[in-house]
């Protein structure tokens, strides 16, 4: 009697502990996210109402809009807005475009593969400062080599300041961008196409379909949500980067190569004005936020909760 | 014969778009390392060499004897590894909980991990600049280590999980049937199996810290605890650029990488393709 009691309550006391399991584990994940991901974001936003300038601590306190109301003002703003967005478009199209390509070409075993494999896809593995001081460097204007180049063709008479040209310098830091970046794509989307069963292909080649009309109307379809999944999280990814405008152009001449990210980091960097740095940070998280309602609009969410 | 020998050979487009994207890809790579073994006269010389006409190796020489490189380089290493282990540590933990479970808040949890990766790195700068700043922990590698171990682990854990997913639980029942407790079944079966996937992951988290510059910027000043890309960047502010010296200094920290990436790659697709990702 005693003995199926003793057995009952220790059965439950499992029970219980089995069902707080994944709980405990799931604890210490939690904990970091929480500190590292939901407080800075809240600290965040309480800092882009206040006056926080770090060389100046004895008027440290609430400012109501003042910073947002200095943004406004601010006379940058229209030019970096615009650069983020062709930043975002020019870097994320092209990476798309050569990664689609490259995937497609290592889309069947050749001898060599591996080692190929791990040549082209090795830019992902680099660091964005790495990257950015040899296209720096490349790109110089003082014996770089695109320069050389472009002397040897003709199509320049005498070297160009890439880097330090108005307007036109964000131009060369997306390419790097472009080389940068191919990779990933050229990961997913493999990854994606080697998913695609053999017995579809083989098919429709019994029905006699040629290998263009295959792509289009077998292979995309097949992996579409899998490439709008990529696409869509690579937008947040570029729209956030701001290591290769740093490294660069540190986001010049006169702030014309900046995206919304360098420019922030300008704020903290040079001004120490982490109010208004904060500010501009608030104003990222709105775009990421209605971008993300759009994107599980588009993902229908459940497709995102399986990647 | 023939269709095999049509197998194992791309054909000519394909072997065109091949070639390219190998030259696009090592060109950079490649005049990095030509001008690491340049000397300053070649370099600024009127005339560019596509190979150095006096090969010197000097540059790697002052690199390791004239700078704090090899200390940036010492801090690069323990702030990966620490992280990566710390990551992957984690990772297991909630991982296995994500694939083996059932319960409540499951899919808001998960979806709390994905959301982690939109938060720019800019937002995330000044509130964990003044926390450390609070705890005293500014300008200690401490600081990197934790921040690199949080930043890593949603997408560690999620990757984790999906390769828990892939062992087919009747093993784990059998282990257990056999007497095996749960947490030996795991350890001495399960992690065993998915050894692959673990250093796979291991290797993502090494990477991200070993690569980070805006966090290190942030966190550290003294040369001490500058890790490669931080101590090459706060050069390059303060100095011309010797890029002689800069392409050594480059090609050295991106020979642990790329030997770690040279054996996953494989891992990554075949992962992906198996489940990560489903289309």
């Amino acid at each position: 009697m005693s003995a199926s009691n003793n057995m009952r309550s220790a059965g439950r006391s499992r029970w219980l502990l089995r069902r707080m399991e994944p709980y405990l584990l799931l604890l210490p994940a939690m904990l970091i996210v929480l500190a590292f991901f939901a407080y800075p974001i809240v600290k965040a936003v309480q800092l882009a109402f206040m006056h926080y300038v770090l060389f100046d601590p004895s008027h440290i306190g609430y400012s109501g809009l003042d910073n947002f109301k200095a943004l406004l003002k601010d006379a940058n703003l229209p030019r970096i807005l615009l650069n983020t967005l062709f930043w975002v478009v020019a870097t994320v199209g092209l990476q798309f475009v050569l990664g689609f390509a490259l995937a497609l070409a290592l889309n069947k075993k050749f001898r060599g593969k591996n080692v190929y494999q791990a040549i082209v896809f090795l830019p992902w593995a680099v660091s964005a400062f790495l990257v950015g001081m040899i296209f720096k460097w490349m790109f110089n204007q003082q014996n770089g080599l695109i320069n050389h180049l472009l002397l040897q063709l003709g199509m320049i008479d005498k070297p160009v300041a890439f880097l330090a040209l108005p307007h036109l310098s964000i131009i060369p830091v997306i390419i790097a961008m472009i080389w940068y970046g191919v990779p990933f794509f050229g990961i997913m989307i493999l990854a994606a196409l080697q998913s695609v069963p053999h017995e579809i292909h083989e098919a429709a080649d019994i029905d006699g379909a040629g290998r263009i009309k295959q792509l289009f109307a077998i292979t995309i379809p097949y992996i579409k949500p899998t490439l709008v999944l990529t696409l869509l999280l690579r937008v947040i990814w570029v729209f956030n980067s701001a290591d290769l405008i740093y490294i660069m152009t540190g986001g010049g001449p006169a702030n014309s190569s900046d995206n919304l990210p360098s420019y922030v980091f300008s704020k903290i960097g040079y001004s120490a004005d982490y109010g208004q740095a904060s500010a501009l940070g608030v104003l990222m998280l709105v775009f990421l936020t209605l971008y993300t309602i759009v994107f599980l609009r588009v993902t229908k969410y459940r497709e995102a909760g399986e990647l | 014969m023939p269709t095999a020998m049509k197998k194992k050979l791309p054909g000519l487009s394909r072997f065109v778009v091949l070639l390219l994207f190998l030259l696009g890809t090592l060109l950079p790579f490649y005049w990095m390392f030509v001008t690491s073994l340049k000397s300053r006269l070649e370099i600024y010389g009127a005339k560019l060499t596509f190979w150095p006409k006096d090969l010197t190796w000097d540059n790697y020489a002052t690199t390791f004897q004239a700078s704090s490189f090899p200390k940036y380089f010492a801090n690069s290493f323990i702030v990966s590894i620490s992280s990566g282990l710390l990551v992957l540590a984690v990772s297991i933990l909630g991982g296995y909980a994500l694939a083996r479970y059932r319960f409540r808040g499951k899919g808001v949890i998960m979806l709390l991990f994905l959301a982690t990766q939109m938060v720019p790195v800019m937002v995330m700068l000044v509130p964990l600049f003044i926390v450390f700043g609070k705890f005293e922990l500014l300008d200690t590698l401490t600081a990197l280590i934790i921040t690199y171990t949080a930043l890593n682990i949603p997408f560690c854990l999620i990757t984790i999980s999906g390769f828990f997913q892939r062992v087919p639980v009747a093993l784990e029942e059998a282990a257990m049937i056999d007497g095996c407790g749960r947490l030996a079944t795991v350890v001495r079966i399960i992690l065993p199996i998915m050894l692959p996937g673990i250093v796979a992951t291991f290797v993502f988290a090494f990477t991200a810290a070993w690569n980070d510059l805006f966090f290190g910027v942030m966190f550290t000043t003294s040369e001490a605890v500058k890790t490669v890309p931080v101590g090459l960047n706060s050069f390059v502010q303060k100095f011309d650029i010797n890029w002689g010296e800069m392409s050594a200094g480059g090609v050295l920290s991106l020979i642990p990488v790329a030997i770690l990436f040279a054996f996953i790659q494989r891992f990554i697709v075949a992962g992906l393709s198996q489940g990560a990702v489903k289309g």
